[in-house]
Formats: structure tokens, C-alpha cells, sequence
């Protein structure tokens, strides 16, 4: 089968270090416009570059990540064009010797993009347009974003679609976030992506500046239904670059590509080719934590817990490791359902995020094992976990405090049982005249009566029992 | 120097009585012949007030009360720093250079910003930036300083217990000591921080010393030198302990055709004094970099350059001019007016050395004959301690002759200066006699961190 369409990425991903890639300004913090500059930041005459070995290590862990060979020298080249957000007008990146290349990343569905290549750089500031970009007359810097450490990671263009091209973010966005060199509440991360369709012979567009995994599937089917209708209405389709509006949910045109950019590049020569040593790659891989990937091979086989369980709970690592201490105590199954369910439900419904969460693995193990030994039923659980995640408290203390130990004396359960029938006699008639609804009713009767504390499986055998 | 910095250490010299008195010689100096820029006699003030105060404090300063000026390029916090270039005026650093802030250390008193070639582009000190005064030469008003750092060379020679902090690209520190008859020492690229060092090529660049005496620049060398965790190029090691010249090499490619004859007369009477004091001296030949050292330096120097000077574009500081126009237009004006024929000419022909097509022959060429010519010399320090030339070729020449000279000529004048600079090697021009009343330069350089050994050879002429 031939290629239909042929997606490649560049995405920059900002790098959760403290201070910027070349100055020891902070990356984050005053959001006062140009607050956190320097002079090397800001490139008055005088100043050098100096590099950040954090952000060095940082980067080195995506590329080993990502399967990259790496390049045992880390050199740095001047990208010279004029620019109002570039503080020296030029950049300083890696142009052809980046730090890592001829890597790889495993699609969801298996399949392997190849990664061309990973490198580093230093972020321009960033430009406000007041009233947008293209209406506005006047233009702000601010040089707080000015130096902030990025690595560029560029695909091969092997993603055949827009839903590949956004699970291949996804993935991405895991494996920054299992490295924790990337934050994702704080830190961007943009991708630029070059498309071609095989009807116009595969002239590329690249459409630039799309921001998150959401975007890029909207970006990208955009563009793809653009390019098809053009050429479907007899256009010829010329290598452009394109502007991704977010807003407007549309991209347009910025400039028609005649020629590549000729950006000049030199060495830099204020900074010193930095050795990565073969130590350095050693010790960098020992303090690399286990990824998403390895996690899902180990839940498996170590948790015996499903295929599609093991792969949900890995996609974020605080789910990952809050399932890893969890299932030393409980049911690694019952854990399983209870995190990616009913804490996810939980979560995405109070609009946070795990890294909001207050309450840690000693709350879920207390609830589920009141769970796990039948002491509490699901509904009520469900209930303790919707409070927990407002504020923790001690479950034990409060299922006693609240008397909410399930109703599981036979004995007991067939009173109320045998009181909803005897008040709710047409009820019982309906039931035997072949309306199933009416027994949803008697059940749902004594679930109100015990407030949930009772099994609806077993009330609705107690019922069946007594109404035959 | 050391008798004078030991009148101010035990107040028999009332130092800010004597700053006050080489403020006003200096601007007298300075209507004559144009050394200084900016003459700081706020902050010089303010320094010797400090040092008046906190005497017995400051015993162990090796500079106490001693003068230094400035190159224009090095920055000075809160003192215009324009590297000689209208693009920057009204640029006053938020910091010391490295080198600035290790002299003030030491008790220095910065006098000044020193006049040169616009950015250091130049040998004569006559491409100054637009609106700039050209520094005369202090023997004949006529005639050039030399360059870049021609206000630095001058002021050395007319002003007392004074030193100079020059700097050195291709020769702008040998060749304006040589036509000023003062003592210029280039270290090794990397002993002395870059930091604050306005760029003119990042890979080439270092900041250099300038003194009436071979002890006065030593001794202000010493202050300056090592490791600065703010430059990524500065080396962590001191030059190496004093070990005996006994062998030096005399480059016979530099003597000849295109050089003045008084000036090898002078020259090779230089040399006598070295077989004088018993150091072994013969002919060496240095093929490689006398014949292809200007092509190589200037493709390297001018590439750098024209990244370096793109920052300029009258957004952030220096220069601004009406805002009008989209961004593009904008720099255009600001750079076409402010900047200088020769920057000009210079950034054009740097960006064309790094185009794709033309990176490769010509820059990465010039990259690969600069490992060349670093071994070729390298091979010669296993056998000779330093190796002599003549500085310049010619002697100070007129102003009217220079106008005369076109862009290659001028750039032919460095044929002595620029290998020792593009292999990073420490060099020393030392003033060894006089033709007509003009001074002549000699030539020495020495190995990677082999300073002391030109020291001790520029005390013989001390």
C-alpha cells in the first residue's frame, strides 16, 4: 500500500530546569514582563553564554529515552536571521551535530517513528501582539522566556495521520513527564509539522506553532481537508509555511518557500565543545526511572492485571507509581479498576490533576481494603473517595463516624427486604405481572433505606427469594 | 611603578590631590591627540577617594593607585563602552569585565575609555566609528598610533604610572605598541577572561596589557589573568613558572622583501641584544603562516563579526532611531547609518563566508589552515623558546598615506601580527630603537602559556 499522507514533526519542549540554558536566570517565577533577565539573556555587548549542565542531562535522558545514538560531543552553532525576539539575532542551537539522532518512539498501536534527530536550544523571547498578530501595528518583547532551555525533537515523516500524529504526542508528553524534565502544567511544548498529501504529489506545507496533542490533531486534520479540497478544485498546491491559529481554528498562509533559509551557521565560538563522556551516558541511564513502557511489560506479568489496565494506568507516571505502592497491599485487579476508574472520574470531575491530589496511597489502601474485605460496598466507597479528594481524612475513622459499614447480615438485609415489599405492594404486583422495572424499584427502595450500604447484586437476590 | 605604588601605600603620594592632577593632564593630553573617548573622571574620583579612606586596608593591592585606561570594547559598569562604534553610544554597562573588576581589585584607578578602530577593525586606529576623533601618534601628530587599540598605545607613552588594558584580535595590541614605542603583551587566548569583552571574533579576541615598561604590563597582567567560570573559553591554569630562554628562532620569511629597511636595521640590532645576554639565536623557517595567516585570520575573524555585530540593531540599547517601518526596516536604518564603512564591509563579507555554498571553501577551510599553522608552530617551540620578527613592516605611516592604501593593503600590514593571534600564542611587541624619530617594534612570540619566558625577554630592553 502507498503512503496517503506523509506527517512529519518538530516539536520544542521546554525543559523543567531552574535556571535558563545559558544564564543563571530563573525559568519560571516574576511574571512581570522582563523581570527575569540579564545581560546574557538579554545579549548586551559583553556578555557570554555560559552553559547549564542540568539542561545537558536533561536532554541526554530524552535521547537515551528515545533510543538516539549519541554524539559524544555536545557542540552548539550560531543560527544567524534578524528577528525582534531574538535577543542577539541569532540563536544558539545545534545545527549539524545534534546531541542525538537516529532514535525511535513506539506509536500506541506499536508502530516505531523514527526520530531524525534530538538537539538543544535556547528559546527566544516571547512577542506580544495587542489586538493579534495580524491586526496589531506594534509589537512587546518580553525577554523572560529569552534563553529558556528547549530540545528540539524532529521525526521522520512517518505519521500517516492526524490521530497518529497526536498519539505520538501523547506518548512524547509521557516520556517527558516519566524523566520529569518537563512539567507539563508550566512548561510548553509546540510542535511544528510538515504535511503532504499523495493527490498533489506530496508538497509539503509545514504548519508551524501548534501547541499541546489536542491542537495538533485539530492542526493537522485541518490542513489535510484543506489540501484535499484544493487540489480537488484544481489548485496547485506550492511548499509553503503555514500559521496555525488556535482560535480561529484555522491556519494560513505566512510565506511560500522558494528556497531553504540560509541562517549563516558558525560554531559558536564563546562556548566550548562539551564532552559526553561514556561515564556520563552510564550515569545518566542509572538514574533514569523506569517509562511508561517498561512500567506496562511489569504490571503484567508482576500484577497479573489486564493488558488494557496495565497500558492505561501507565500513561501518567503518578498513576503509574500510586498503582505500584497501592497494589502491594490490595488486589493488584480491584486497584487497578479503582485507580483508572473511579480516581480518574473523580479527578477529571473536580477539574484537577493527580499532581493536585493531597491524599496519597495510605488513603486509597485504607479505602479499598474496607472494600476488598467487604466492609464498605462500591457505592459508599465511591462516595469516601469524592470527599477524600476535597480533603483527606482518615477513612476508618469515618466510615465508623458515619456508620457506613455495609449491611452484609443475611439476616439484617432480608428485613428491609421483606419491609419494601410489604410497602410497596403494587410494586410486587407489577414485578410478577412481567414489569422488570418493578424490581429496579424494590431494590432501589432499600439501597435509600441503608443508604447504600448494602450490595444491590445480593438485594436483588433476597428480593427475587421472597417474591417467587 | 613599584616605587610609585608604595608612595600611595604609605601616603607620601595624596592620591586623590593626584588623580585630580591626571584627570586635568589627561584631558589636556587628549585635545592634542585624541586617546581617550570617555576620560571617567567621576568614577577615577571616586576610586582614589576609596583608596585615600581605606589605606591601611588595601597594602597588599599590587595597583594601588595606579591608572588604568580602558580599550573602548572592554566594559566598564556605568562608563559608555562603545567599542569606538556610534551604533553604541549611550551603552553603559550593568557590569565589570572580568579583567576590569580584577584590576579595581588590585587598587586600580580606571581612568578612561581608549580610543580605537571601530569594534577593533583595523591597524591604524583611522577606521574609527562615525563621529569619532582618530588617536594621533604621540612621536609625530601626522602619523597613526597604529591600531586597534591606538588610544591605549599613545596614552601609554605620554602618561605616567599609568598602564593600559589593550586588547588583541589580529595585532590591534602588537602594532599600536610598535608605532607608540611602548610595551605590548598578548597573552595566551584564554588566560585573561573575555567576560565584558565587547566582541569583535570570539575565537580570536584577548585582552591585553600595554606599559611604558616590561615590568608595568607584566605587572598588570598578572592582576588579570585566570580562570573566570563566566567565560566558557578562559583556561583554568596559570602560565607556566619561569624556565631560561636560552634558544630563539628568527623568522626569515618576515625579513626582506616588503619590509622598510630601517626597520630590520633596528630589528636585528634587537636580536644583538639578545646574543648579548647569551640566548642563542638562528634562522627558522614559518611557511604556512606567513603565507596563508591573513587569508585564514580575516575569513575566520569577519565570519565571527558579522554574527557578532548583528545584535546591534538600535532595539535594546546604544543607538535608536524614529521608530518607523516594520522591523526589517528599522535595522536597516539604524545599522546603515551607524555603523562604519569598514564594519560595514566586514559584516558583508562575513555573512557571505558563512553562506551555504561558501561556508565550506571558505570558512571551514580557513578553520583547517588555522590547525595548520597552530602545529607548524608547535613544532618549532619543541626547539626555540620564542620566535622574532619584525612587528610591522613598515613604520608609523602618514594619514595621508594611508588613504592611499586599499582594503588589502591595509589588511597586508598584519602579515607579522596575525599567526601568533590565530594560534592563540602569547606575544610581545617591545620598542627597540628609532628611525627618524619613529619608533620600531620587535616581535616575540612564545608557546601556549609561555608568558614569563617573553617577560624575561622584554626586560632586556627595559
Amino acid at each position: 500500500m502507498t503512503k496517503q499522507i506523509m506527517i512529519g514533526l518538530e516539536v520544542h519542549v521546554e525543559l523543567n530546569t531552574k535556571t535558563k540554558l545559558f544564564c543563571s536566570c530563573p525559568t519560571k517565577g516574576n511574571e512581570e514582563p522582563n523581570s527575569r533577565t540579564c545581560e546574557v539573556c538579554l545579549g548586551h555587548p559583553g556578555s557570554k553564554p555560559v552553559l547549564n549542565k542540568k539542561a545537558v542531562e536533561f536532554a541526554l535522558k530524552l535521547c537515551l529515552a528515545l533510543n538516539c545514538k549519541i554524539n559524544p560531543e555536545l557542540i552548539f552553532s550560531r543560527k544567524s536571521y534578524f528577528y525582534p525576539d531574538m535577543a542577539k539575532n541569532y540563536q544558539i542551537t545545534q545545527y549539524d551535530i545534534p546531541l542525538g539522532k537516529k532514535g525511535k518512539l513506539n506509536l500506541s498501536s506499536g508502530k516505531e517513528i523514527g526520530i531524525t534527530r534530538v538537539h538543544m536550544e535556547e528559546d527566544p523571547a516571547s512577542l506580544v501582539h495587542p489586538g493579534g498578530m495580524q491586526q496589531s501595528s506594534y509589537v512587546l518583547v518580553d525577554y523572560n522566556r529569552s534563553g529558556n532551555p528547549l530540545v528540539e525533537i524532529v521525526t521522520e515523516p512517518e505519521l500517516s495521520n492526524a490521530a497518529d500524529a497526536r498519539d505520538f504526542m501523547k506518548n512524547l508528553i509521557t516520556i517527558l513527564t516519566y524523566l520529569e524534565i518537563f512539567d507539563e502544567n508550566n512548561n510548553i511544548i509546540k510542535a511544528d509539522a510538515n504535511i503532504s498529501i499523495k493527490e498533489s504529489g506530496f508538497v509539503k506545507a509545514e504548519v508551524k506553532n501548534i501547541t499541546g496533542f489536542k491542537e495538533i490533531e485539530r492542526a493537522l486534520n485541518y490542513e489535510i481537508e484543506r489540501q484535499k479540497k484544493e487540489v480537488k478544485e484544481g489548485k496547485k498546491l506550492h511548499q509553503e509555511t503555514r500559521a496555525w491559529d488556535s482560535e480561529k481554528g484555522l491556519s494560513f498562509s505566512l510565506r511560500k518557500k522558494e528556497t531553504e533559509e540560509d541562517y549563516g551557521y558558525i560554531i559558536d565560538p564563546d562556548l566550548v565543545s562539551t564532552e559526553i563522556t561514556k561515564e556520563f551516558i552510564e550515569k545518566t541511564k542509572q538514574d533514569m526511572p523506569e517509562l511508561a513502557q517498561d512500567k506496562v511489560k511489569k504490571f503484567i506479568s508482576l500484577h497479573k492485571i489486564s493488558k488494557e489496565d496495565a497500558f492505561v494506568l501507565s500513561q501518567e507516571k503518578l498513576l503509574a507509581d500510586l498503582f505500584e505502592k497501592v497494589a502491594e497491599e490490595i488486589n493488584p485487579t480491584l486497584a487497578a479498576r479503582w485507580l483508572r476508574k473511579e480516581l480518574m472520574r473523580v479527578v477529571n470531575y473536580n477539574k484537577k490533576s493527580l499532581n493536585d491530589l493531597e491524599i496519597d496511597e495510605s488513603h486509597l489502601i485504607g479505602l479499598l481494603r474496607l472494600v476488598e474485605n467487604k466492609k464498605i460496598t462500591d457505592n459508599v466507597a465511591s462516595k469516601i473517595l469524592e470527599k477524600l479528594i476535597e480533603k483527606p481524612f482518615d477513612v476508618n475513622a469515618f466510615v465508623k463516624k458515619e456508620n457506613l459499614g455495609a449491611v452484609s447480615d443475611v439476616k439484617e438485609l432480608k428485613k428491609y427486604c421483606e419491609e419494601a415489599i410489604k410497602e410497596n405492594p403494587q410494586a410486587v404486583e407489577d414485578y410478577k405481572n412481567g414489569e422488570k422495572k418493578a424490581l429496579h424499584f424494590l431494590v432501589g427502595q432499600v439501597m435509600r433505606v441503608t443508604k447504600g450500604k448494602a450490595t444491590p447484586k445480593e438485594v436483588n437476590e433476597i428480593i427475587l427469594k421472597l417474591v417467587k | 611603578m613599584q616605587d610609585f605604588v608604595s608612595k600611595v601605600k604609605n601616603n607620601e603620594i595624596d592620591i586623590v590631590e593626584h588623580t585630580h592632577k591626571v584627570i586635568e593632564e589627561c584631558k589636556k593630553i587628549n585635545r592634542d591627540y585624541n586617546y581617550f573617548n570617555v576620560i571617567s573622571d567621576t568614577l577615577a574620583l571616586e576610586q582614589a577617594k576609596n583608596i585615600k579612606k581605606n589605606l591601611k586596608n588595601l597594602k597588599n593591592k599590587k595597583l594601588l593607585g595606579v591608572f588604568v585606561s580602558v580599550k573602548d570594547n572592554i566594559c566598564v559598569k556605568g562608563v559608555e563602552s562603545t567599542a569606538g562604534s556610534k551604533i553604541l553610544k549611550g551603552y553603559k554597562p550593568l557590569f565589570n569585565a572580568t579583567a576590569v573588576q580584577n584590576a579595581i581589585d588590585q587598587g586600580a584607578i580606571i581612568i578612561g575609555k581608549t580610543a580605537q578602530d571601530e569594534f577593533g577593525f583595523g591597524t591604524f586606529s583611522v577606521n574609527v566609528g562615525v563621529d569619532f576623533k582618530v588617536p594621533k601618534n604621540p612621536f609625530d601628530k601626522n602619523r597613526s598610533t597604529g591600531g586597534s587599540s591606538g588610544g591605549a598605545a599613545g596614552i601609554t607613552q605620554k602618561l605616567s604610572n599609568h598602564i593600559a588594558l589593550g586588547e588583541s584580535t589580529g595585532g590591534s595590541t602588537a602594532a599600536p605598541a610598535s608605532f607608540c614605542g611602548v610595551f605590548g603583551l598578548t597573552p595566551t587566548y584564554g588566560l585573561v577572561s573575555r567576560y565584558g569583552l565587547i566582541d569583535y571574533a570570539n575565537s580570536l579576541d584577548k585582552i591585553s596589557t600595554l606599559g611604558k615598561t616590561m615590568e608595568d604590563a607584566s605587572l598588570l597582567l598578572d592582576s588579570i589573568s585566570g580562570y573566570d567560570e563566566k567565560d566558557s573559553t578562559s583556561l583554568d591554569v596559570k602560565n607556566n613558572p619561569n624556565k631560561p630562554v636560552k634558544r630563539i628562532g628568527i623568522i626569515k620569511e618576515a625579513f626582506g622583501k616588503g619590509v622598510d629597511k630601517e626597520i630590520e636595521k633596528n630589528v636585528y640590532n634587537g636580536i644583538s641584544k639578545l646574543k648579548e645576554n647569551g640566548i642563542k639565536t638562528e634562522e627558522v623557517s614559518l611557511k604556512l603562516p606567513m603565507k596563508y595567516g591573513i587569508e585564514a585570520y580575516y575569513l575566520i575573524a569577519v565570519a565571527e563579526t558579522s554574527t557578532n555585530l548583528s545584535k546591534l540593531c538600535g532595539m535594546r540599547y546604544g543607538m535608536h532611531e524614529k521608530l518607523e517601518g516594520n522591523f526589517n526596516e528599522y535595522f536597516t536604518k539604524v545599522r546603515s547609518s551607524n555603523f562604519g564603512q569598514e564594519a560595514k564591509r566586514r559584516i558583508i563579507l562575513g555573512t557571505f563566508a558563512r553562506m551555504v555554498g561558501y561556508r565550506d571553501a571558505f570558512y571551514m577551510k580557513a578553520m583547517k589552515v588555522r590547525t595548520l599553522i597552530i602545529e607548524e608552530y608547535k613544532k618549532l617551540f619543541k626547539k626555540y623558546d620564542a620566535l622574532v620578527s619584525p612587528t610591522l613592516p613598515i613604520l608609523p605611516p602618514k594619514f595621508s598615506e594611508i588613504e592611499k592604501l586599499s582594503p588589502l593593503q591595509n589588511y597586508m600590514a598584519d602579515i607579522m601580527t596575525v599567526s601568533p593571534n590565530l594560534a592563540g600564542l602569547p606575544h610581545l611587541s617591545v620598542p627597540v630603537g628609532f628611525s627618524d624619530k619613529l619608533p620600531v617594534g620587535m616581535l616575540l612570540t612564545a608557546d601556549h602559556l609561555q608568558e614569563n619566558k617573553l617577560v624575561e625577554i622584554g626586560k632586556i630592553y627595559d
